[in-house]
């Protein structure tokens, strides 16, 4: 039996699963602060009753509210000690925190071109240690090629404040960009601590409960990792909201399937795609807040109009603001909503025809309109706004970059097969989006629990980014900062770079606790260079990514009990 | 000025990765290596200042527009040879549309060796992107007046080949004197065509020339000629061997002396051409291009072994490039009254005689060009061109109708093609008709015409 768990800003969701079937689901309030335990336990209770807690064979839990932590600003303030050297000047990135600029430059090839300054490093840290940092994030241009400089900070603040709490860029942002690694680095920094907190109210519900499965939290890459590990790398946990409903609607559609997933809600529409079966992931990396991380996720995106969204006149016309007054007017709220036009229009039986009717002819009265020639136009803008951006979306990702004459040739049109609602505002809106679009319209029986479903089928997943350079002759192993040297420089090759990758994957994950099987590692990147000097080749360069496969677990079953198909 | 009204700078890089002329070629799939770990290190594509295209196919009728390939264009180019160009094309309509303020085209391979009449590759050479571009411009968005400042090391011989007789292409390069380089031409008495003297600038630099002669140059000889030019669209062919760690090429030119060129050119598009210091230039040449685009600080982007003052000039060296200028602007003084040399002209006709070297492959074409002295425009051209042993004895015939050709013009040129289809006397034969976009070949052994 597998337990999903997701624990949203406003509610927390649970479902209970067994081989390819929902055996129950829960859906209660979330309580914030340290009343948190309650709301988990409450979930927790409400889908296991009777269900002995030993047949539990993994928790998985997904959650918004670290995200939250970050929008409220609720952490202690993090000092960036930042190495970047000759090149673009930093200030054009907004790191939005106490930074100090550090002597030091790596260059490309990770050789040492400026050194560092140890007087200047001293100095620095008395003048943090007086005004009262004790988080600090050092990250180098280049230090993925190269942890040397950063290390070396990072055993100058160690041995002289020991309490400190030190994050290494190298380590957290491991791809090349520099700006992303910084603010990649501040968030591990800011959330280390809230991060921490719910680990514990996670603990010790687990422990109330006489749980002792396999715990795992969902990334926002739609993989998951050991509760445990999870402390090490909090950012990868945020944002991992939309990878819960997407992952969920992975599970309830047919395999191999191209789809949208609209997740309709009070004032945001949110949205991402399946394609041929796999959730999309973003092609740099998650915007968190106003800082562009490194933090591997899907693709998602958010269109401010939702069920409940604001309806005002202006001019001959109608605006949708991107805010909520409450409920629909259909259902007692003070203003009109999409979810009234809705209403008007038959598309969904919630609330008061009558009230709803009303709210339309607030605006109507204004604009010289009938009730029904209102509500049509406000489900076109909300239908027309939200079909616009999932095309932007197919758009974008047939724009992606590539650097290969093949990767060129090889790009192609892709459009969906279906759209599938989950959310509450979804029903009423799903059939006349997918109407523009050409596809089918799905709702999945458990679409209100999808994130909760997403969360109990993730399974985990671990990667390894290895960086050789034959004529330096040394490797690096990104995630675990590891530096080691190559001996058979002259021989050492694409296989033998691969297998080296493999070995430290395995490693990784045996560190993990996690299963990998070696003939199911997925090759995500693999690059091979001859570096020639004067026409002679001098050396070579290898980068390999590998990651144990991406998937789910299991589908729910798909009869006609689970995928609704809305006419 | 870039940046000043919030329009970004659109960037192509397009490294091919898996394209290369040989293993160890200087044009192989390492040379934008650093380039590519640089720009994204800095997180240059994050920038608000800019945005990052994915490069498209050009067409092939894009490429017959200019070039005459033998026998087909299909059999010169590979598919990076097509992203290469079609990615200038698109920075070119992204800039006519107004959605981006200029362009940088980070692409290989390169293009500007490339002559009108293409029978391989020359000085790394298959196509001309930038001759592409210009010829775009003027068939899809009706643009007349186009400069291009050619910055690499090497003469742009293929360019100013292409336009020596187009009086509204404004081509300058600026290179290392030519009798110390590839391809051996560039110096200052190539002036064009007899309808467009002085079109053609080639301002030759001896080894070792610092930035401040280029700037030199730039302030007193470029930039004025540009201003008297008008140019309604400007091409930089941003070739970076000028570096002074280039091993290909021998001047002393830094990232931030690239840096203020750019700046000062201000084109609407640059182009990435040569630049063999894979390590210790391009990534740093790359950055300052850039970063001048985008209108944005440059002060930081310097080479490891760098610092304000290592490059001085001699007065030797000062005193020669002064003399030059005045020399070239002197020409540009009197470029709207030229004679042409009577020697050159037969009746109706001027007549040019060349031999083109082809080092790649090693082979020598040669021929002769000829153009219908006009006064309503300026004149189509007809080349008979041959090489030895390649398609037999017999040579090729090509026929270029330039974009504003008169009825008189063009009709000759029509009736040319025709009749000389029946001769048998040349292999192949091409009517380029640019004043209607249409391009055609016919070979003569069995009879077949085409349309490219
Ligand atoms: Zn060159
Ligand atoms: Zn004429």
């Amino acid at each position: 039996m597998y337990v999903g768990v997701d624990v949203g800003g406003t509610f927390t969701d649970a479902v209970l699963l067994e081989k390819n079937h929902v055996l129950a689901t829960a859906k209660v309030p979330t309580k914030g602060g340290e009343e948190l335990l309650i709301s988990i336990l409450e979930a927790l209770d409400s889908v296991l009753r009777d269900v002995d807690p030993a047949r539990l064979k993994r928790v998985v839990f997904s959650t918004t509210i670290i995200t939250n932590f970050i929008a409220s600003h609720k952490y202690d303030d993090v000092a960036l000690l930042l190495i970047p050297g000759p090149g673009l000047d930093c200030n054009y990135f907004n790191f939005n925190a106490k930074t100090h600029i550090l002597s030091g430059a790596i260059d490309y090839r990770g050789r040492e071109i400026i050194t560092l300054k140890e007087e200047e490093i001293e100095a620095v840290l008395s003048e943090l240690a007086l005004e009262g940092f004790n988080k600090i994030g050092v990250v180098g241009k280049f230090s993925p090629r190269n942890t040397a400089h950063e290390k070396k900070v990072a055993a100058i603040v160690k041995g002289r404040y020991p309490d400190w709490h030190v994050e290494l860029g190298s380590r957290i942002g491991v791809q090349l960009n520099f700006p992303r690694r910084v603010h990649t680095t501040y968030l591990t920094c800011a959330t280390y601590e809230p991060y921490h907190k719910f680990v514990d109210s996670v603990r010790q519900a687990l422990v109330k409960r006489e749980i002792c499965a396999d715990i795992y939290i969902l990334k926002a890459d739609g993989g998951t990792m050991p509760l445990d590990n999870s402390e090490e790398l909090p950012v990868e946990t945020i944002f991992s909201g939309p990878a819960a409903s997407t992952l969920g609607v992975q599970a309830l559609i047919p395999p191999r399937e191209t789809a949208v997933v609209v997740d309709v809600g009070g004032t945001t529409t949110d949205l991402a795609l399946i394609l041929s079966g796999q959730p999309l992931l973003s092609a740099k990396g998650a915007r968190v807040e106003n800082r562009l991380t490194q933090v591997r996720a899907l693709a998602v995106k958010s269109v401010p109009v939702g069920g409940d969204s604001v309806l005002k006149c202006s001019g001959n016309g109608i605006d949708i603001l991107p805010e909520r007054l409450g409920m629909a007017y259909c259902m007692g709220g003070p203003v009109p909503t999409p979810t009234d036009a809705l209403r008007v229009l038959e598309l969904t039986r919630l609330g008061d025809e009558e009230r709803a009717r009303e709210a339309m002819n607030l605006l109507g009265n204004v604009l010289g309109m009938g009730t029904e020639e209102v509500a049509e136009k406000v489900i076109n803008m909300v239908v027309g706004k939200i079909t616009s951006e999932v095309q932007n979306m197919f758009l974008e990702w047939e724009r992606e970059p590539a650097y290969r004459v093949w990767e060129i040739l090889h790009k192609h049109k892709v459009r969906p097969e279906m759209v599938v609602g989950v959310g509450g505002g979804a029903a009423g809106f799903i059939s006349l989006v997918a109407g523009e679009l050409g596809c089918r319209s799905i709702i999945p029986r458990y679409a209100s629990v999808a994130n909760a479903i997403g969360a109990a089928v993730a399974m985990p997943t671990l990667q390894i980014n290895l960086r050789a350079d034959t004529e330096q002759g040394y490797y690096i192993i990104q995630e675990e900062g590891f530096q080691g040297s190559i001996k058979n420089r002259r021989s050492f090759n694409k296989q033998n770079a691969l297998d080296l990758a493999r070995e430290w994957l395995i490693k990784r994950a045996q560190k993990y606790g996690v299963e990998v099987v070696p003939a199911e590692i997925e090759i995500i990147r693999q690059e091979a260079f001859n570096m020639i000097r004067g026409w002679v080749t001098t050396g070579k360069l290898f980068d390999v990514t590998i990651q144990t496969p991406r998937g789910i677990i299991e589908r729910i079953g798909l009869g006609e009990d689970t995928l609704w198909l809305d006419q | 000025m870039a940046g000043s009204i919030n329009k970004k700078t659109g960037l192509i890089f397009f490294p091919a990765f898996d394209w290369a002329i040989s293993p160890t070629h200087p044009e192989r799939e390492e040379r934008l290596l650093y380039t590519r770990d640089q720009i994204f290190e800095e997180g240059i594509m994050d920038l608000p200042q800019v945005v990052e295209y994915t490069p498209s196919l050009a067409a092939i009728h894009d490429i017959a527009r200019v070039h005459f390939c033998v026998p087909r264009v299909e059999e010169q180019i590979t598919e990076a040879h097509l992203i290469a160009a079609g990615a200038g094309i698109l920075l070119v309509d992204e800039v006519i549309s107004g959605r981006i303020e200029n362009g940088f085209s980070m692409i290989r391979p390169p293009g500007h060796h490339a002559m009108r009449v293409v029978h391989g590759n020359r000085g790394f050479c298959n196509i001309n992107n930038e001759a592409i571009m210009v010829d775009y411009l003027r068939s899809r968005h009706g643009i007349k007046r186009v400069a291009i400042i050619d910055t690499d090391a090497h003469h742009g011989d293929g360019t100013q080949d292409i336009f020596w007789h187009d009086p509204d292409v404004l081509f300058i390069s600026l290179h290392q004197d030519g009798r110390t380089i590839f391809p051996g031409t560039g110096f200052t008495y190539e002036l064009g065509g007899p309808g467009a003297f002085a079109r053609t600038v080639n301002i030759p630099l001896l080894p070792g020339t610092t930035d401040e002669s280029l700037h030199y140059i730039l302030d007193n000889l470029i930039l004025p000629v540009l201003n008297d030019f008008k140019p309604e669209f400007i091409i930089n062919s941003a070739g970076q061997d000028n570096h002074y760690t280039d091993p290909l090429g021998s001047m002393k030119i830094t990232a931030q002396g690239y840096a203020r060129l750019t700046e000062k050119l201000r084109p609407d598009v640059a182009v990435l051409e040569g630049g063999y210091a894979i390590e210790t230039a391009l990534p740093h040449v790359n950055m300052a291009i850039i970063l001048a685009l985008a209108g944005l600080d440059y002060s930081g982007v310097r080479e490891p072994d760098y610092w304000p003052g290592r490059f001085k000039e001699t007065p030797e060296r000062t005193k020669e490039v002064r003399r030059m200028v005045d020399e070239l602007l002197g020409y540009w003084e009197k470029r709207d009254n030229y004679k042409p040399d009577p020697r050159n002209i037969r009746g109706n006709y001027y007549l040019r005689e060349k031999e083109i070297f082809y080092d790649t492959e090693y082979f020598v074409e040669n021929q002769v060009e000829k153009l219908r002295l006009c006064t309503d425009c300026q004149g189509y051209l007809a080349i008979e061109s041959s090489v030895d042993s390649t398609y037999g004895r017999k040579g090729i015939l090509c026929i270029s109708i330039p974009f504003s050709a008169c009825p008189k013009c063009r009709e000759e040129a029509i009736n040319l093609y025709l009749r000389q289809k029946g001769t048998g006397k040349y292999r192949y034969i091409y009517l380029q008709d640019k004043s209607e976009d249409a391009f055609m070949g016919y070979n003569t052994n069995n009879n077949e015409e085409w349309y490219s």
